[in-house]
């Protein structure tokens, strides 16, 4: 028995595919939408999708076969991210306190909790540009869990193997993403409610 | 149940991740209160509305068939290997007809040509890469160095003192140059792992350029590729010496990034 986070013993009795390329190449556009996303730049992506399909093909002899590959290749990728130079950067330049929640303190705080009406958003929601603008201002750690979430559809559990932090910790950085990105929408509707008054 | 719903149970909610009896009131309550069945609707337009604009990427057609070329070559190595096996099985049946066996022979040859190219240009290709990745990692390792305001886990000017810091902590040993090339000096040293194996990270300054040389032991299974590239305004060099293999990587001056690593390539000979 593993104690591997990833590891998806229901699944196993399906037929699944088993070498590297069945199970890779269908992952490679998600991994390079993630992969641009963080960086920011399309030869960064590239770089970091290459690298992260070397090591997992490297490491792939270690990978228990019927268990979450995809969880297995998204941790790698962030890894490989986390230390490559826009992934510093990134590191260096962003702050962030959500660690609070970590030793099973409020899971919450009450700046992740939305107090904005919803009529004032549904409007937003329709523009794609004004989302897209939000995202892209989403600090790297939160961004990350809406994309592992909500574009990838993961569960807590696996985002928490891919990101290795608790679950308390996934769910408390999509609360605040989430918060952020209705306070940027707002922000948005504002400024272009001033600009068209 | 009285109480609006929490933010908490909004994501856990248009997420899926309410267990049956949260779930359960949940609904109950969004049965009766407007207000909160709005909010839960505002999440769940939130959350499709992100995924929809999240999905903004297309994987270049020419990555895609790199990573393809890559991914293949766990497949290519073991289809070789059946193929072969498959090509003596079937030796073993006779034919007199001399004929039939010129045209074997031929298909044989052409069909070992064409192999033999195709194997030779994925090795030219799957190097290629494998030198692109190695000299992205040695950057980044680095890059990450500078950045990091910790000291080295060894820091000394003494050779004496950093080589045999290594001791238990790297599968092979190996030499620092007694003498270092005029404006060098020798700053300290770290563990490393390139490519996922032991190294040895010798941090050296010349003026104030920093410079990073790991080195590795080489082994049957996978070596470091011998390079010469820039990278991101970084000059890497890759080196062999005896039983080990080097890159050097360093914004400074080449010619003085080259003298270093001929000085710490000769101090291998001979070990």
């Amino acid at each position: 028995m593993t104690l591997l986070p990833w590891k998806r013993m229901e699944r196993e009795a399906e037929a699944q595919p088993s070498g590297f390329e069945e199970l890779a190449m269908p992952l490679l556009p998600a991994l390079y939408n993630v992969a641009m996303w963080l960086t920011r730049n399309a030869s960064d992506a590239e770089d970091l999708v290459q690298e992260t399909f070397l090591k997992s093909l490297r490491g792939f002899a270690g990978f228990e076969q019927g268990t979450n590959f995809k969880a297995w290749i998204f941790r790698i990728l962030r890894n490989t991210y986390l230390t490559s130079r826009s992934g510093l950067a990134a590191q260096r330049t962003v702050a962030l306190e959500d660690e609070m929640d970590a030793g099973g303190g409020a899971l919450h705080p009450e700046s992740a909790i939305d107090h904005q009406t919803p009529e004032l958003n549904l409007l937003r929601l329709a523009d794609k540009a004004a989302l897209t603008s939000a995202m892209e201002k989403l600090p790297s750690p939160l961004l990350e869990v809406v994309l592992l979430c909500d574009v990838e559809e993961m569960k807590y559990k696996e985002i928490a193997a891919v990101l290795e932090v608790p679950m308390g910790t996934v769910m408390s950085r999509i609360a605040r993403a989430r918060a952020q990105m209705r306070r940027l929408l707002e922000e948005g509707q504002r400024q272009s409610k001033g600009f068209s008054a | 149940m009285s109480e609006h719903i929490s933010s908490a149970t909004y994501n856990a909610l248009v997420d899926g991740e309410l267990s049956a009896g949260e779930l359960a009131v949940a609904k109950e309550h969004l049965d009766g209160c407007a207000m909160c069945t709005s909010r839960a609707l505002e999440h769940a337009l939130l959350k499709t509305a992100t995924a929809k604009v999240g999905q903004r990427y297309d994987v270049p057609q020419e990555l895609e068939q790199r990573m393809r070329l890559l991914a293949s070559q766990q497949v290519f190595h073991s289809s070789t290997k059946k193929s072969g096996s498959a090509a003596s099985s079937s030796s073993g049946m006779w034919r007199p007809a001399f004929a039939g066996w010129a045209v074997a022979a031929t298909l044989l040859v052409s069909a070992g040509g064409l192999g033999l190219m195709e194997l030779n240009n994925r090795r030219a290709e799957t190097a290629s890469m494998q030198s692109a990745s190695l000299v992205a990692e040695v950057a980044d390792q680095h890059i990450a160095t500078l950045a990091n305001t910790l000291p080295p886990q060894v820091i000394s000017s003494d050779r004496h003192t950093v080589k045999p810091w290594f001791q238990g902590k790297i599968p092979f040993s190996f030499n620092l140059p007694e003498a270092l090339p005029a404006g060098t000096t020798l700053d300290g040293a770290d563990l490393a792992y390139v490519h996922g194996r032991p190294a040895a990270q010798l941090l050296y300054s010349i003026g104030k350029h920093r410079v990073s040389i790991f080195l590795e032991e080489r082994t049957s299974g996978a070596k470091l590729p011998t390079v010469t590239a820039e990278h991101s305004g970084y000059h890497v060099v890759g080196f062999t010496s005896g039983d080990l293999d080097g890159v050097a990587i360093s914004d400074v001056d080449p010619a003085k990034l080259n003298e270093l690593v001929r000085t710490v390539a000769g101090a291998q000979v001979g070990r």
